[in-house]
């Protein structure tokens, strides 16, 4: 092999590498972006199910139900509207009724998500931004959540 | 009054660092050289007073400082006291601050460069200095202090309550803020057009220390994260982490470069360019941290007025040291000798696959604000993307590093290739083995493969270099490969603490047990223990192995009185080919609802991780 030839290689190789980077990033960017709604959002949208989503907003009060053997139900609501969470495993720590908090998981069928993550606000002066700026253009932002 | 002695240190300590600056630009006069060391000193100095007056208000507990009072508490164990003074934002700041003159009096003391190199980069590295100090004093100053007298504080976050918060941050720091150093050292060598042999070795000195130092941080926070958030990972691909790893990544390109470079001092532009995008890059994640732009599970709390002083800081910094990399060119570079596979070319090969997954991550991390931006929508980018995005870029780095110590520099083969070739198909045939047997997972394949030839490739190249050594040499000598190997085995271990973890949901009775394969756990009793300031709900557990008992295993909740809050403390037992890992969960009819991961092999990363550092420190040595 020439040397020319050898460097000629050398630069094909990188070009296909860069471009399947590229294509991998185009196609997962794609493919894995988890869209963050609150429950009315999530409501106008055109979810399907089997879609992953991200819901952001507060547990209902009493809605927690404990059904045993690490499984729960409980109710995400922005005071307008209501989604149905089922969750299996271990809740947060911090995660409270009338607390915000943010569910990760895909649609079962209407209304009803299946959770794989619960995250719970923080410490008591962290709230997850999206909430807060869905509650603050509600008017329901209370001064003392910080 | 104790306040005032740190602030004053703070403003004397901006004031010296001025001086310096100034003095500089007076050259040739008698007395110039000796104010311009001891602005230096006294700048340094200062900024000890003022962060021992921080602590000392800490420990202390000193409530007419403002910063205390938001994050101390006086029933708080004494080592938390002290610890504290970083816990928040504005005291690791000041933490950030004393780090970053200290590389400027540590360099100093470099009596290998010449005279005029080595003051323009203290100037630089004082110019830095003096852009975060005014930072602090107009953002986060942690000296403010309240007129109403106080007798208590707001206590600090559970969550940091840890020995971990001694060492984890002012190692993190030491790894970010030395790459400031990295960057005066390039402006200078690049304004001066010294960038030589002289400045490659100091440069490549630092810069192994303070990555060692980043690579040591991150672990440790990741270790942090492993046993605190009861998650049962050690990695999320938070945006917190994200943005340590990006400066880690260009670390880690501007290492080799280095390295490799040394002897022949190919490349200098290259590495100047490297040397200020580490700097840049931790900068941008401050920003990205600080100012509470993204989210994070390990977030500080956030205020947006400093972020837009961080972004105009970045932007100045950035923007300065680029111009002057386009403005000045270093003297000509040797040619490179390009051929398809040696040692330069392994070298491109590296740097280009390090960049591209810096930038993927980069992106992944800064993609939800600007669809944010733009279309209003928030998204939130997950784990999946990183997984599937930055792991196949890093594919063909990982294959190369199995062999690439070992090329030759001008000609285009690899010495004693038929011994690699034999190696290689040893491992596959290896690793389908295993796989064989245990479960067949494409990510478990390529991982376990990958892992087992690095370090397979890397011990027969030592074996291949062998010669009569004494130890030290032996270490030196072999030390890229043995950092390798150190990869290696972190690679089996993140592959196989992934993907064959196995989670148990379960509740359980006192005095119950569940079995996994040929273990099984029993959980004894739970009790309620009263600590200093928090109340302590303990579970007993015992592990078993065939009937015989391992170990007992202690997961426990905790309830912080003062903050009200609730933190988890997982149960761990490190088996040395797995952990245990235990999260209690709530009470239901007396039933106990657990969490129980198998992490297989995670204590590997660990080892690996410990491997890289100490290689990374041995280089330091090396001629």
């Amino acid at each position: 092999m020439t040397v020319r030839f050898q460097r000629l290689l050398l630069i094909i190789f990188s070009l296909i590498f860069l471009s399947t980077a590229i294509l991998l990033i185009l196609f997962n960017s794609k493919k894995n972006l988890i869209f963050f709604y609150t429950p009315s959002e999530f409501l106008n949208s055109n979810s399907g199910i089997g879609d992953k989503i991200r819901i952001g907003g507060f547990v209902k009060k009493k809605s927690i139900i404990n059904k045993g053997n690490n499984e729960y139900n409980f109710i995400i609501t922005d005071l307008k509207n209501t989604l149905n969470i089922s969750y299996k495993g271990i809740l947060p720590d911090l995660f409270k009724e009338e607390q915000g908090a943010v569910i990760e998981g895909t649609l079962l069928k209407n209304n009803i998500i299946e959770a794989s993550t619960v995250f719970a606000k923080h410490d008591e002066n962290y709230m997850p931004a999206s909430i807060k700026k869905e509650l603050e253009n509600q008017k329901y932002w209370k001064k003392e959540y910080k | 009054m104790i306040s005032l002695i740190g602030f004053g240190g703070l403003i004397f300590s901006l004031l010296c660092s001025i001086i310096l600056i100034f003095i500089f630009f007076i050259q040739n006069k008698k007395y110039s050289e000796t104010i311009f060391y001891y602005a230096l000193y006294g700048s340094v100095i200062s900024i000890i007073i003022s962060f021992l007056a921080l602590m000392f208000s800490y420990v202390s507990s000193d409530f007419s400082n403002y910063n205390v009072f938001q994050n101390s508490h006086s029933s708080k164990p004494l080592l938390y006291k002290i610890t504290g003074t970083w816990g928040n934002h504005e005291g690791s700041m000041l933490l950030w601050l004393l780090i970053m003159t200290f590389y400027n009096l540590f360099f100093s003391f470099n009596k290998k460069l010449d005279d005029d190199l080595k003051k323009l980069t203290i100037f630089f590295q004082s110019s830095l200095y003096t852009c975060f100090v005014l930072f602090v004093l107009f953002t986060s100053n942690p000296f403010l202090s309240t007129s109403i007298e106080i007798k208590e504080g707001l206590g600090l976050n559970p969550i940091l309550q840890d020995p971990a918060l001694a060492i984890h941050p002012p190692m993190l720091y030491t790894g970010y803020v030395g790459f400031s150093l990295v960057l005066s050292l390039a402006l200078a060598g690049l304004i001066l057009n010294k960038i030589d042999i002289k400045w490659i070795k100091t440069t490549k000195n630092w810069t192994l220390f303070c990555w060692s130092m980043l690579t040591g941080g991150i672990s440790l926070g990741s270790y942090w994260a492993y046993y605190e958030l009861g998650w049962g990972g050690w990695w999320f691909w938070d945006p917190v982490e994200n943005v340590s790893l990006m400066p880690w990544i260009a670390g880690l390109a501007l290492v080799h470069t280095l390295m490799i470079t040394q002897k022949e001092q190919l490349l200098k532009r290259w590495i100047v360019f490297l040397s200020i995008l580490c700097f840049s890059l931790s900068v941008f994640g401050t920003f990205l941290v600080r100012s509470g732009i993204l989210t994070s599970v390990h977030s500080f709390a956030a205020d947006s007025s400093r972020g837009i002083f961080i972004l105009i800081l970045f932007l100045v910094i950035t923007g300065f040291s680029f111009i002057i990399f386009i403005f000045k060119s270093t003297d000509s570079n040797k040619k490179l000798n390009l051929l398809f596979i040696n040692k330069s070319s392994a070298l491109i090969v590296n740097n280009i696959v390090m960049l591209v997954a810096c930038i993927t991550i980069l992106l992944g991390t800064i993609y939800p604000i600007i669809i944010e931006v733009i279309t209003n929508k928030r998204i939130s980018v997950g784990a999946p993307y990183f997984n599937m995005t930055v792991l196949p870029i890093l594919l063909p780095g990982f294959l190369l590093m199995s062999v690439a110590p070992a090329l030759s520099w001008q000609s285009n083969r690899l010495p004693k290739f038929k011994n690699y070739l034999i190696l290689f198909i040893l491992m596959s045939i290896l690793s389908s083995l295993i796989t064989y047997f245990t479960h067949f997972n494409v990510w478990g394949f390529i991982g376990i493969t990958l892992g087992l030839i690095v370090i397979g490739a890397s011990t027969l190249s030592i074996f291949h270099n062998y010669a009569k050594y004494n130890f030290k040499q032996f270490f030196l000598r072999n030390n890229a490969f043995i950092a390798h190997i150190g990869v290696g085995i972190a690679i089996l271990g993140v592959t196989c603490s992934s993907v064959f973890q196995t989670e148990h949901r379960r509740s359980l009775n006192i005095g119950e047990s569940i079995n996994i394969g040929k273990y099984s756990l029993r959980l004894e009793d739970t009790k309620i223990l009263e600590k200093n300031n928090y109340q302590e709900l303990l579970a007993y557990f015992s592990l078993y192995e065939n009937d015989e008992i391992l170990s007992k295993i202690k997961p426990s909740k905790r309830y912080y009185h003062v903050s009200k809050m609730i933190t988890t403390e997982a149960g761990i037992y490190h088996h040395w080919l797995q952990d245990f890992y235990i999260v209690l969960g709530n009470q239901k009819d007396n039933k106990w609802d657990i969490k129980i991961y198998q992490n297989p092999l995670i204590n590997f990363i660990w080892l690996g991780v410990m491997i890289m550092i100490l290689s990374g420190l041995i280089g330091i040595r090396k001629k």
